[in-house]
């Protein structure tokens, strides 16, 4: 790691000044750390936000809850409320790399942290996410790449957290020159799907507070594909979320990780969706239109079928039959 | 910003504020007295330091270790490196492979993915803490008992995320314990063994020492 320069900050504000124009915040520094040492990522200055005050906290409300960006992943995965309220969260927090990591990885951190992709993260490649002028994935080791894209770069999100906020339709608040933001998940990671440069939607300096998810949709599930059976990123993952009325879908989503450089939500399937009673064909039908478009590369056209099946599986989840 | 200078204020606020204190009720006094501090602490606090060698101080093992490093030490590094407690091991120093799981607190952490600076002011647990007057401590004895280990690299990172499991949840079953255990790696393989060490110490007895435990 280079040297830099480091001070805590004790308000928004004030985080914003000490990081100025070269600098990064620090949160569980998980993936800032990782970054730093291979020095993909300068920063002169890291400045420790884990002193902010109030965003530490998870917070009931009756239209929506309230999930500061400090929030850890391990606190969201041991909040017994949650896991009754929004199951789907819990198991996605659960899936979250490991015991370690989800002690200190926070809600920002997570939703903020880079891209996987093997080229981005060696450091002797100069590829186009690192303003170089070549995607070397689209022709190369594809294997873990998307299905989708907007760009010549096919790196994928991979923040679990990102996939079940999308199905839960939540917002994030973000810190923007002095201003609090607002952004859905679409909206929080639109920049990655036009900008091979881009990991989010973040500007420099911008500041996630917290995550406002609603309650209107009452039965959520997460389901993840890894290589490995733990501590490992999603091949594929999948969330939904939906009210469930009379045996009817209400207002359900869809959204897939791993697959695009933004969270993957086709909104014709989530209203084909909308008002149907739950089956097999159903959820068939739905995984259809939702992967309709998929470009499968070489090496990772096993996700097509994958995807699918864990749309299937995870909309019969929330059904409560699987 | 970086050019205020917190100590001078400070002690020029703190003597003004006593100053003009007056016949002020006691209680109200301590408030102020409270929330001034909290100011001035902010403002020291919020001191950009580095990127030369700074102070640092760390609560190892309940003890003070007083330290001059650059704020890029990783706690992993300010260990090993800058002291002797050579206990939680280097692997991947990517937050990988959990030979370096300390506790901060009751929680295990990867302290190569931790800066030193930032784990000031929280008790910091070490391998080397466990044994208390030469006594092993339990999962260390069960770690004995059942030959959980090999070449013995990864053991302290495993004892380490098998003493806070423990500590939240003193009768976890073979899936929690994996689940605890993840985020650790065994080269030599031994992760049956140290399933089996878990449970002891648990108190939770497995079946035999032939017994093939699914650990995937
Ligand atoms: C082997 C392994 C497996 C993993 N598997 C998964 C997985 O399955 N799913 C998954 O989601 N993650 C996975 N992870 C990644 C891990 O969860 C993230 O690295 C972690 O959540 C990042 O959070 P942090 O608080 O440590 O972020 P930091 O490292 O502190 O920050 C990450 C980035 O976000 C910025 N940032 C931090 N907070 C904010 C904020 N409030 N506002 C704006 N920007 C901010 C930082 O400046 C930095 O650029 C895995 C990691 C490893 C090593
Ligand atoms: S050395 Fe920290 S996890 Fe490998
Ligand atoms: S005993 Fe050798 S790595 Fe675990």
């Amino acid at each position: 790691m280079n040297a830099f320069t480091y001070a805590t900050a004790h308000s928004p504000a004030s985080a914003r000044q000490l990081v100025a124009d070269k600098g990064a915040y620090l949160a569980g520094g998980n993936d800032l750390l990782g970054l730093l040492k291979e020095y993909l990522v300068s920063a002169d200055i890291l400045v420790n936000i884990k002193s902010l005050p109030g965003l530490d906290k998870i917070e009931r409300g009756e239209k929506f809850w309230t999930i500061g960006s400090l929030v850890t992943v391990a606190q969201i995965e041991d909040h017994a409320e949650i896991k009754e309220t929004f199951p789907g969260l819990h198991e996605a927090a659960s899936e979250v790399a490991s015991q370690q990591i989800r002690n200190v990885a926070t809600v920002g951190g997570n939703l903020a942290q880079h891209s996987r992709c093997w080229y981005f993260r060696h450091r002797d490649t100069q590829c186009l996410k690192k303003d170089g002028d070549l995607c070397y994935a689209l022709n190369g080791e594809n294997r873990y790449h998307s299905l989708f894209t907007g760009n010549t770069c096919i790196s994928p999100v991979v923040s679990s957290l990102a996939t079940i906020f999308a199905s839960l339709d939540a917002t994030a608040i973000v810190l923007r020159d002095g201003q609090e933001t607002r952004q859905n998940m679409a909206e929080l990671y639109q920049r990655a799907w036009e900008n091979p440069l881009a990991h989010n939607s973040l500007k420099n300096g911008d500041l996630i507070l917290r995550v406002e998810i609603p309650t209107t949709r009452s039965r959520s599930a997460y389901l993840q594909v890894s290589d490995r059976h733990a501590f490992d990123w999603a091949l594929v993952s999948c969330a939904a979320a939906a009210d469930v009325v009379d045996g009817k879908l209400k207002s359900p989503r869809v959204a897939l990780g791993s697959i695009s450089p933004v969270p993957h939500q086709v909104e014709t399937a989530n209203r084909f969706l909308d008002g149907k009673v739950l089956d097999n064909a159903t959820a068939t039908q739905a995984a259809d239109m939702i992967l309709k478009d998929a470009k499968p590369l070489e090496h990772n056209a096993y996700k097509v079928p994958l995807a699918h099946a864990l749309i299937r599986r995870t909309l019969l989840k929330l059904k409560g039959d699987a | 910003m970086k050019n205020s200078e917190p100590e001078n204020l400070g002690a020029h606020s703190r003597r003004t504020f006593f100053k003009s204190l007056g016949t002020v009720a006691a209680t109200a006094a301590t408030a102020q007295v409270q929330s001034v501090a909290a100011e001035l602490e902010k403002i020291n606090t919020e001191k950009i330091v580095g990127p030369n060698a700074v102070p640092v101080t760390l609560r190892v093992n309940g003890e003070k270790l007083q330290l001059l490093l650059e704020p890029r030490v990783t706690l992993l590094d300010a260990l090993r490196n800058y002291s002797s407690l050579t206990g939680a091991k280097e692997g991947c120093d990517r937050a990988t492979c959990g030979a370096c799981t300390v506790l901060l607190g009751d929680t295990p952490i990867y302290s190569c993915q931790k800066l030193a600076i930032e784990s000031q002011g929280i008790e910091i647990t070490t391998v080397e803490g466990l044994a208390k007057n030469e006594k092993l401590s339990k999962v260390q004895q069960a770690f004995l008992d059942k030959d959980a280990l090999q070449c013995g690299y990864c053991t302290p990172g495993f004892v380490m995320s098998v003493t806070a499991l423990l500590k939240k949840n003193p009768r976890p079953n073979a899936d929690d314990v994996k689940h605890a255990c993840a985020g650790n790696t065994c080269r030599c393989g031994t992760h049956p063994r140290i399933l089996q060490a878990a449970l002891r110490a648990a108190g939770v007895e497995t079946a035999s020492k032939t017994e093939v435990v699914d650990y995937v």
